[in-house]
C-alpha cells in the first residue's frame, strides 16, 4: 500500500515512516502544509496519515481539497487534540478515522490497515492470512475452513497482530488496544498473557500454525515463519 | 452583630449620655437662674424694708402674702452676716412644707438691731424645673425613636449598594461565567468599593483564565513530545534482541509514558470541561457505555472474584460520549480498585439515576476525595478520577453524591 505521512514533528514522522516502510508498503512524507497539498494534488495514496496542526496551514484544508477534487484517498487524522476539539469536524469532512496523540505505532498501523482494507475490499470483506480466514463483517474466524469461536478481545487482538505482522508489539500497546488508554495498563499485563494463550490454543487446536512469538518479555510478534 | 444594631447601640449610647449630661447642666443652670430671680425678689423686699425704716424709723408691718413671708427678730448685740440660704417654706393655712429661699439680713431701727428673714416659696421654680425635665425626657425619647427609624431607613436605602455588592461577592464563583456586575451608587465610598470589587473579580478571573489556559496549553504541548517518545520506543523494540534486564527497563518506560499520557489527558480534559469548551453533544445511551465499560473491566473483575450485580435500564442523555465514558470508566474502575477480593459491585441505572456500589473497608471523606490529586493510600491512580466525575456531572447539571452504608461505598449520579 502507498501511504503519505503528513506530520511536522520530525521525530514522529521518521518513526512512522520507519515502521510502515516494508515489504508491502511505500511511504512518502510531507512536513508542511504546502508540500502535503502539492503531493495530494499529483499522487494518489491508499491512506494519508494527516496531522492537523501544520506549519502554514490546517490539515482539515487538505481533506477539503481531496473532497473538492473527488479524490478518494483514505484519511487518518492524527492530532494532539481529542474528540472535545475537532474530531467531529475532521470526520464530518470525510476523514476515515481519528487517532489521538500519543499513540502506539502498532495502533496506527492497525487503523491504517483497516482503512485500506475497507477501501479495497468492497463487498467481499474477508481477510485471508494463510489458513486463517476472517470475515470482517460478521466478525467470524475460520481456520482451515472450520469456524473457530473467538471472544471479542481475542478477535480484536488477532486482527491487530495480523495488521502488525513481523513487528514486535509491546504489552503496553496491546493493553491500550484492548482496554483503551483510560485504564492503568500495568493492571492488565497478566490478562494479555491469558488472551494470547487462548488465541494460540484456538489456532493450534484448529490445525493452524502458532504465529505468535513472545518477544523478550516485552511483547509479542506475529510472524509467518 | 449587624451594622444596624451596632450603629443603633452606639448612637443610642452617645445620644443618651449627651442628653443626660445636657439635662444635668440644663437643670443646674435653670435652677441657678431661677434662684437668682428669687434672690432678686428677696433683695427687693429687703430694700423695701430698708427704705421703710429710713422713712418711718420703725419696722414695717409684717404681712403675709401667698408666697412670701417676712420675719423680724430682735438681735441685741449680736451681729449677723447677710446671707442667702435654702430653707423650707410653710404655706399659710397649709401644713405642707415646700422648698423655699430665704435672705437673712439685719436692720437698725431706733438703735435696736433686728434680724430680717425674708422667705419665699420655690414651689413654682420647682414646678418649672419639673416641666423642663419632663420635656427634656420627652425630647430624648422622641429623638431616640426618630434616630432608630432613621437609621433603619438609612441603612435600608443608603447601604443598599453595599449589600448588593456583598451578595455578589458571596455568590462569586471562579468557574461560573457571569462575572460581578457593577452596582452604581451616588455615594463615593460605595462607588469605590464597587469599582474595587469589580476590578478584583476581573483580575482574579483573568489570572484564573490564564492559569487554565496555561494548563491546557502545557498539557497540549506535552502531547507531542510524549508521542515522539512513544513512537521511538515502538521503533526501538523492533531493532534487536533484548536482554531481560533491558526488557524490564523498556516495560517500565512504556508504563511510565502511559501514565504520563493518562495524567496529561486527564488534566487536559479537566481544563476543557472547566472552560466549557465541550462540543460534539449527541444522544448517548448510558446503558451501552456502561456495558462497554464492564466489558473492558471483565478480566480484573473475574480475577478479583468480584460478584457483579447489574441492573441496567435504557437511559439517553444529550452529552459528549467521551465524557460519559470517562465518568463511567472512573466510577467502575474505582469500584474495582478500592474493592477487596471476593467483594461485591452493584451497578444500577434507571431513568433518574446511576449508582455504583462496592464493598470496601471504611468510609471516605467525599469532599476531600473530590480535590485534585487526592489519592487513597495504596492507590496507583493519578488522583483525578473523582474530580473528573464531579466535573462531568457539574457540566451536565447532574448531581454527584456519595454514601456509605453496610460497608458499601455508593457513588450516585442523579440526572
Amino acid at each position: 500500500m502507498k501511504i503519505l505521512i503528513v506530520e511536522d514533528e520530525a521525530g514522529l514522522r521518521d518513526s512512522i515512516e520507519a515502521y510502515f516502510t516494508g515489504a508491502d508498503s511505500i511511504c512518502e512524507t510531507a512536513n508542511d502544509f504546502h508540500t502535503a497539498l502539492s503531493k495530494v494534488s499529483v499522487y494518489r495514496y491508499d491512506c494519508i496519515i494527516l496531522d492537523l496542526t501544520l506549519p502554514q496551514g490546517n490539515g482539515l484544508d487538505i481533506i477539503r481539497h481531496l473532497k473538492a477534487n473527488q479524490h478518494n484517498d483514505g484519511v487518518l487524522i492524527i492530532s494532539a487534540k481529542n474528540s472535545l476539539d475537532d474530531r467531529l469536524t475532521g470526520l464530518d469532512l470525510g476523514a476515515d478515522d481519528y487517532l489521538t496523540k500519543p499513540f502506539h505505532l502498532s495502533e496506527l498501523r492497525s487503523r491504517v490497515t483497516a482503512i485500506v482494507r475497507r477501501r479495497s475490499f468492497n463487498g467481499n470483506n474477508n481477510l485471508l492470512f494463510n489458513e486463517i480466514d476472517i470475515d470482517l463483517t460478521a466478525k467470524t474466524v475460520k481456520i482451515n475452513n472450520q469456524l473457530v469461536k473467538f471472544t471479542r478481545k481475542e478477535y480484536s487482538l488477532l486482527l491487530y497482530f495480523i495488521a502488525n505482522k513481523g513487528k514486535v508489539i509491546s504489552k503496553s500497546a496491546i493493553a491500550e488496544h484492548l482496554w483503551g488508554d483510560s485504564i492503568d495498563i500495568a493492571d492488565n499485563f497478566d490478562f494479555i498473557y491469558s488472551h494470547i494463550k487462548n488465541i494460540r490454543k484456538k489456532l493450534v487446536e484448529a490445525g493452524g500454525q502458532d504465529y505468535i512469538q513472545a518477544a523478550y518479555g516485552m511483547g509479542y510478534k506475529f510472524t509467518e515463519a | 452583630m449587624k451594622l444596624l444594631n451596632k450603629y443603633n447601640r452606639l448612637n443610642i449610647l452617645v445620644t443618651v449620655t449627651i442628653m443626660f449630661v445636657t439635662g444635668i447642666i440644663y437643670y443646674y443652670t435653670i435652677s441657678r437662674i431661677l434662684t437668682n430671680q428669687i434672690d432678686k425678689d428677696l433683695i427687693l423686699e429687703e430694700n423695701e424694708v430698708f427704705s421703710y425704716v429710713n422713712l418711718n424709723h420703725r419696722l414695717p408691718d409684717v404681712y403675709q402674702s401667698n408666697h412670701q413671708q417676712i420675719l423680724f427678730t430682735l438681735l441685741g448685740n449680736k451681729q449677723i452676716t447677710r446671707r442667702f440660704l435654702d430653707t423650707v417654706y410653710r404655706e399659710t393655712g397649709d401644713n405642707d412644707l415646700e422648698a423655699g429661699r430665704a435672705l437673712i439680713s439685719s436692720v437698725k431701727v431706733n438703735g435696736q438691731n433686728y434680724r430680717i428673714l425674708v422667705t419665699q416659696s420655690k414651689v413654682e421654680t420647682e414646678d418649672l424645673i419639673q416641666i423642663i425635665f419632663l420635656i427634656t425626657i420627652g425630647v430624648i425619647v422622641i429623638l431616640l425613636v426618630v434616630l432608630m427609624v432613621l437609621n433603619r431607613v438609612i441603612l435600608k436605602s443608603i447601604w443598599q449598594p453595599f449589600y448588593k455588592v456583598l451578595t455578589q461577592v458571596k455568590q462569586f464563583n471562579l468557574t461560573d461565567h457571569p462575572s460581578i456586575s457593577s452596582i452604581p451608587s451616588s455615594i463615593d465610598e460605595f462607588t469605590e468599593l464597587d469599582k474595587a470589587v469589580t476590578a478584583m473579580a476581573g483580575r482574579v478571573k483573568g489570572d484564573y483564565e490564564n492559569l487554565k489556559a496555561f494548563t491546557e496549553n502545557a498539557s497540549h504541548e506535552l502531547m507531542t513530545p510524549i508521542s515522539v517518545i512513544n513512537s521511538k520506543l515502538d521503533t526501538l523494540v523492533q531493532t534487536d534482541e533484548f536482554t531481560d534486564k533491558q526488557s524490564k527497563l523498556l516495560n517500565d518506560l512504556y508504563a511510565t509514558v502511559a501514565r504520563l499520557t493518562r495524567l496529561n489527558k486527564s488534566m487536559l480534559l479537566l481544563s476543557k470541561i472547566e472552560n466549557k469548551v465541550i462540543r460534539d453533544n449527541q444522544e448517548v445511551n448510558i446503558k451501552d457505555i456502561a456495558e462497554d465499560c464492564l466489558y473492558l473491566h471483565e478480566e480484573i473483575i473475574q480475577q478479583k472474584n468480584i460478584t457483579l450485580q447489574v441492573h441496567l435500564e435504557d437511559k439517553q442523555v444529550q452529552a459528549n460520549k467521551l465524557l460519559i465514558e470517562v465518568l463511567l470508566n472512573n466510577l467502575i474502575s474505582n469500584a474495582i480498585k478500592h474493592n477487596h477480593e471476593n467483594g461485591d459491585i452493584t451497578l444500577r441505572l434507571n431513568h433518574e439515576s446511576l449508582s455504583v456500589s462496592n464493598s470496601g473497608n471504611s468510609s471516605i471523606n467525599f469532599d476531600h476525595a473530590l480535590k485534585r490529586f487526592q489519592k487513597s493510600d495504596g492507590s496507583e491512580g493519578i488522583g483525578l478520577g473523582l474530580t473528573l466525575c464531579k466535573q462531568v456531572c457539574d457540566n451536565y447539571g447532574f448531581t454527584f453524591s456519595y454514601g456509605y452504608t453496610n460497608n458499601m461505598h455508593t457513588f450516585s449520579v442523579i440526572f
